[in-house]
């Protein structure tokens, strides 16, 4: 049964790759590429959240630290794209590493927050350092070449789906992640260090939002502070995971489609309304976490599953961890 | 060198205010055990509430506060079902909901402020605002002004109303036995969901007029709630999450940061050095700076 699904996912990503092959326009290729980014952000946002109940509200903060990296390398150094990518990767990764030490022993409330003002803390650094152009940004070389970049963003975010897929799904690294996120006493009793996994979960979750961001630098040419370490960045992100259904591989990347293509569309014929985005944005996260609380795919009929979802489906943290009293209310 | 006592009684008046945005914050953290995003926010709308009103009745916005407390806390008390729905219920983790939900909110308040108030800054105009003192005392002076001087007054003020009720009233017993364990404190008799909706809407009262201080003593925006979220995780973390007595030094050292970035650097640098300090805090002693907290 779970086989059958990888078999469903490779058939989908076997499909994508022929999709340059049948839109020759460059707008529309764009916007899949796009699409694609997204999705990998959602699920690269999912791992952390999802799997160990820690959100990162700062995601943009290792997608920026990627786009900049990548683009200081180039720019200032001269480096050729694909190293100065990778190290972007490997830059957002020691970030998560110095932010994840002392918050990712906390608990979830504190790391939430710690990384939001993180977020803001390096938007502010970017905006008054001169090695990244302060508020003027950034120009990268132009490369133009738009299946380059469609196949590039595509091959990032399918090594990291199937990698999170290995390692989540079928290896125990997966199981040790969710026994720390239902119960990270009983976790630590049968001897798991839970900081250590979420650390390496965290560190997981920040490498390919770097090396997603510097191929976003490379591919649009110009990079600000707002567009790679706005807040915006983040909260799609928290939207198409919580949308699509937070625990899972397969709900972010819905949720990414579903809320990319509203944003594409929204672009399209409101742009003049921006703030009305952000409005929707809110209410569609407030909104989810009231009604839709496994997403979109929680509320699909499930075959053979009629008797309500499994403990699994449940999402993360169907049972209570860290709360004194439990969850009594009178 | 002249201008440091200056700084200190700045950042101690700014710092009174800070105090109380902390207290609330931090009960409804140990009442409901949700942090609240949207505390930004509230501020932020509690002080366009008090700048339309004083722009349409022209009434001095000291004694427009009540007000302002009165609409709000009616606002939160209306509003806490909903929270507690996310937090209860049969969702996985409610403590991560909780946090979605609230951060969902203040998405949403800060785009419909946007949409109309506007994107620019405004302050509110009070009869003290341009009042003040001058102290000299021998190489030293400064000046007080003296809508801080009823800031400080005023966060005096709501520190022992708060106080009072909690130490001295069934009321606060039972806000205090909820805090300590939920069930046990439901088993004495204590209402969970009622003394939660009154502990939410007096923090949201509380936020909203103090958010009309702000507006008072510093400016109003749109965009400026984020700010003080962070600046009331700030307080909080640093005293040590849900120990009260901890609050006034935190807040304290918060307002003289930022008085002193005001006077001796550049503002902008304030959220690094609110950054830099949580960081170490965090790393050092994650129970706050008197280690008392949970």
């Amino acid at each position: 049964m779970k086989d059958r699904r990888l078999l469903g996912y490779l058939f989908v990503f076997a499909a994508t790759l022929l999709v340059p092959a049948v839109v020759h326009d460059t707008f529309l290729l764009r916007v899949f590429t796009e699409a694609v980014m997204w999705i990998g952000l959602a699920v690269t946002f999912d791992v952390l959240a999802g799997y160990t109940g820690y959100l990162n509200f700062g995601h943009s903060a290792f997608f920026g630290i990627g786009a900049y990296t990548t683009a200081i390398l180039m720019v200032r150094a001269g480096w050729h794209f694909a190293p100065a990518a990778v190290l972007g990767g490997a830059a957002a990764g020691i970030g998560a590493l110095i932010a994840g030490f002392p918050t990712l022993r906390l608990r979830g409330a504190y790391f939430a927050i710690a990384t939001w003002a993180l977020a803001r803390a390096i938007q502010q650094l970017v905006l008054i350092m001169d090695v990244t152009g302060g508020p003027d940004g950034m120009r990268l070389p132009a490369f133009l070449s738009p299946r380059f970049f469609y196949y590039v963003m595509l091959g990032l975010v399918g090594i990291t789906f199937f990698a999170y897929w290995f390692l989540l799904e079928r290896a125990p690294f997966g199981l040790k992640l969710k026994a720390v996120r239902e119960d990270e006493q009983g976790a630590k009793a049968l001897g798991l260090n839970p900081t250590k996994l979420k650390m390496q979960a965290f560190i997981l979750s920040a490498v390919p939002t770097g090396i997603i961001g510097g191929v976003f630098a490379y591919w649009v040419t110009f990079i600000d502070p707002a567009s790679t370490l706005g807040d915006l960045v983040s909260d799609q992100a928290l939207v198409m995971v919580v949308f699509g259904g937070m625990g899972t591989l397969v709900g972010p990347v819905v949720g990414a489609i579903l809320i990319f293509a509203f944003k594409t569309a929204f672009w399209a014929y409101l742009s003049d309304y921006e703030v009305l985005y952000i409005i929707i944005l809110g209410a569609v996260i407030a909104g989810s976490v009231v009604f839709l609380p496994n997403g979109v795919l929680g509320v699909l009929p499930q075959r053979g599953r009629r008797n309500g979802p499994s403990p699994e489906e449940k999402g993360p943290g169907a049972v209570l961890p860290e709360t004194e009293g439990g969850n009594s209310h009178g | 060198m002249e201008l440091l006592p200056q700084a200190l009684v700045d950042g101690i008046m700014l710092g009174a205010i800070y105090i109380i945005i902390a207290i609330g914050f931090s009960l409804v953290y140990g009442v409901m055990h949700v942090i609240d995003f949207a505390v930004g926010e509230w501020i932020m709308l509690g002080g366009f509430a008090g700048f339309y009103l004083n722009e349409w009745t022209h009434v001095e916005p000291m004694l427009l506060l009540p007000a302002v407390f009165a609409v709000f806390a009616v606002v939160g008390y209306l509003f806490q079902p909903l929270i507690h729905r996310v937090l209860s219920g049969h969702r996985g983790n409610p403590l991560l909901m909780g946090l979605v939900f609230t951060f969902g909110l203040s998405l949403m308040f800060r785009g419909l402020a946007q949409t109309f108030f506007g994107f620019y800054s405004h302050s509110v105009p009070s009869r003290f605002s341009n009042g003040s003192f001058f102290l000299q005392e021998g190489g030293f002076s400064m000046t007080v002004s003296s809508v801080r001087l009823a800031g400080l007054l005023y966060a005096l003020l709501i520190t022992g109303i708060l106080h009072y009720l909690l130490k001295h009233t069934d009321f606060g017993l039972g806000v205090r036995a909820l805090a300590q364990n939920r069930d046990a404190a439901g088993l004495m008799g204590v209402n969970n969901k009622r003394t939660s909706a009154y502990v939410y809407g007096i923090y949201v009262g509380i936020s909203a007029m103090t958010g009309v201080l702000i507006g008072m003593i510093l400016s109003l925006s749109a965009k400026m709630g984020p700010d003080y979220t962070i600046f009331a995780f700030f307080v909080v973390v640093l005293a040590g999450m849900g120990y009260l007595a901890g609050v006034p030094a935190a807040a304290f050292l918060l307002g003289i940061i930022q008085s002193f970035f005001l006077i001796y650097l550049d503002p902008g640098y304030t959220l690094l050095a609110v950054f830099a300090i949580l960081y170490t805090i965090l790393l050092v002693s994650p129970r706050g700076l008197f280690g008392k907290g949970v």
